[in-house]
């Protein structure tokens, strides 16, 4: 892949904590081309996702930058940012661990062609997210349920059957109607990955989602009856695959749509309910 | 060694793992209820045959039994060779349909002095038993059980163990009735599905379960749900465990059987090798932060694991599995079943409440 020779980096800024979690020097510093550390007036901003982080958005996009980066987002209604985003023509990108991956961008065939293939033909998702112990519930469902989205799956009925600081368990179901399993599990022995398994009738897919806290490739297996088959392999994390979209929203004026299917996220998170039990 | 129950397990399972021990054990009788499939599987072996238990059981070259019938005669055959005078017995799980017949199963073994093995495998496999020797504290920081299986139907297996004689064809599908009758029979299906699943292949893990789940009898089944063509989705806590059981016996060639016990700094996973064939022992790995402790895998599996426990026993030496925790295994795997099957009774009420 040859980059293009471009008039010069956007200068970027980023707020501590989005620093902190979002790795944003070290990436930036991946892509010297596209970016570069700015001083008092960023083109782009990273904020991080944490609690009124539309606002702080929104208030990027009032100030005249030409994109923001949200690093994890939590789950809050994005309306009024993207509304304000476009307006002003802004780019706004989201940086999620497991659904910013980019194997599961669209461009990407292959992981989605195995699961579309494989939920055409589905008795069973099993899916489970890993987060280090005092991971608040809630904000690991937001990026689980993010990344079973990201895979192209579509749940109906969702409610939860337990949860607790440990975790929970989420159950819901395929457009088939077979049955969908999410578990979030909590434990520092393992790392930050996410698993979503599709069994068939007749086998399986599996998608394993890394940590994004490093280059750790995302793994895709497909087993049918014919025999078993492993996608190519992306050593590129979440974080840095996110400020490449960045770039290239901000270059082509295309708006991504993190915005509009993070408001599809946050309003299934928004029907989910507790189980009688 | 007489074995009652002459069907693919006997066939497919333990005589080929007793193929492997010959310096230690010897088939010398066979049972089967058709005598056809009790002599053609004898013959295998050089043993006598016959379709009664009783003669079995006077044999008096048989010194250790394996009762390897449908369940529900597990517990008057491990009672009757118990009384038999034997040296030890092993039963399939499970071991007894119901607690009473579990404390009778333990008391006259107590009384007769007879150790009594339950065929639950994984219990019995190299891989598992390593991980018990190393995994230390572990058990004291679990909070979160998962149990998964998806295998591919077992013939496909028992026929790279040996040639089955007498296999039982799949039941036929049921023909269709009025849309009530459907409903009715829906509901009794998931039921026996899932009871089935419970009894007949999460109980394989149950064991394994009930180490990390000290309020086993604190069981209370949150979710139950079958798997097409067959299998469940059953969530679970005991105490302050989570636990989450998944299972799919569907048309796949790829077996994966995973067991993962997972506390705040620590975890145990283990895959285990399929049953039929001989592919040694599970491996299990520890994790903790940044270190992974791989143990296995090693050349036998749980069933040959079994036998060889058995062999020691008959010979007098090594300690016999402790009847409580084998009622308590019992025990554990009946509540969940019960459980669950009223899972399917609350969810139909509730979609009949819905419609009302």
């Amino acid at each position: 892949m040859t980059t293009p020779l471009r008039t010069r980096p956007l200068g970027v800024q980023a707020a501590p904590v989005a620093e902190q979690t979002g790795a944003v020097g070290a990436v930036v510093a991946s892509l010297p081309v596209s970016f570069a550390p700015a001083g008092s007036r960023p083109d782009v901003v990273a904020l991080a996702g944490t609690a009124g982080w539309t606002d702080a958005a929104t208030d990027a996009v009032s100030r005249g930058v030409r994109g923001v980066v949200v690093i994890d987002p939590v789950a809050e209604d994005p309306s009024a940012l993207a509304a304000a985003a476009a307006e002003a023509g802004t780019a706004v990108v989201l940086d999620q661990a497991w659904a910013g991956n980019p194997v599961l961008e669209d461009s990407v065939g292959a992981a989605r062609t195995a699961v579309a293939e494989a939920l055409a033909d589905a008795v069973l998702l099993d899916s489970v997210a890993w987060g280090r112990p005092g991971t608040d519930p809630e904000v690991l469902l937001t990026r689980h349920l993010a990344a079973v989205l990201a895979c192209g799956v579509e749940l109906a009925g969702l409610r939860v059957i337990q949860r607790n600081a440990n975790g929970y368990t989420v159950i819901g179901s395929l457009p088939g109607g077979a049955p969908a399993a999410l578990q979030g599990i909590t434990s520092s022995s393992v790392p930050a990955t996410a698993t979503v398994s599709v069994l068939t009738f007749t086998g399986r897919a599996d998608i394993t989602l890394p940590d994004s806290s490093a280059g750790w490739p995302a793994e895709i297996r497909s087993v049918t009856s014919a025999g078993a088959t492993a996608f190519p392999t992306i050593y590129e994390s979440a974080h840095r695959h996110s400020w490449r979209r960045l770039r290239a929203a901000v270059d082509s004026g295309t708006p991504a749509a993190d915005l509009e299917r993070f408001a599809a996220l946050t309003a299934l998170l928004g029907q989910l309910h507790d189980s009688p039990h | 060694m007489g074995i009652l129950g002459a069907g693919p397990v006997t066939q497919a399972i333990h005589l080929p793992s007793l193929a492997r021990l010959r310096d230690i054990l010897e088939v010398r009788h066979i049972m089967d209820v058709d005598p056809a499939v009790a002599e053609s599987v004898a013959a295998r072996v050089g043993a006598r045959f016959s379709s009664s238990m009783e003669e079995l059981l006077a044999d008096p070259a048989v010194e250790i039994v394996a009762i390897c019938s449908p369940h529900q005669f597990h517990a008057t055959q491990v009672i009757a060779a118990c009384r038999a005078g034997k040296k030890a017995v092993l039963c399939e799980k499970p071991f007894a349909m119901n607690g009473e017949e579990a404390a009778a199963i333990a008391a006259v073994s107590a009384e007769t002095g007879v150790p009594i093995v339950v065929g639950a495998m994984h219990t019995f496999d190299p891989g598992w038993l390593a991980a018990e020797s190393a995994w230390g504290t572990l058990p004291d920081q679990v909070h979160t059980i998962r149990s998964s299986i998806v295998l591919p139907p077992n013939p496909r297996f028992e026929d790279f163990a040996t040639e089955i004689v007498g296999r039982t064809p799949p039941p036929a599908a049921a023909a269709a009735g009025t849309p009530a009758d459907d409903a009715a029979a829906d509901i009794a299906a998931a039921k026996a599905t899932l009871t089935g699943g419970i009894m007949g292949l999460a109980i394989h893990d149950l064991p394994l379960v009930r180490r990390f789940a000290p309020d086993f009898r604190a069981v209370e089944v949150l979710h139950a749900q079958t798997v097409q063509p067959f299998g469940y989705v059953i969530s679970l806590r005991a105490g302050a465990v989570a636990i989450e059981l998944r299972a799919a016996m569907n048309g796949t060639w790829e077996p994966s059987w995973t067991f993962e016990a997972i506390g705040d700094d620590a975890t145990l996973s283990i895959d285990f090798t399929p049953s039929y064939v001989q592919a040694g022992s599970a491996t299990a790995r520890i994790r903790t932060a940044g270190s992974t402790t791989v143990l296995g895998p090693y050349g036998h599996n749980g069933y040959e694991g079994e036998w060889r426990k058995l062999a020691e026993l008959a010979r007098g030496t090594g300690a016999a599995p402790d009847p409580d925790t084998l009622i308590h295994d019992l025990e554990f795997a009946l509540a969940i079943a019960d459980a669950a099957a009223a899972c399917v009774d609350a969810g139909a009420a509730a979609y009949e409440e819905a419609r009302a």
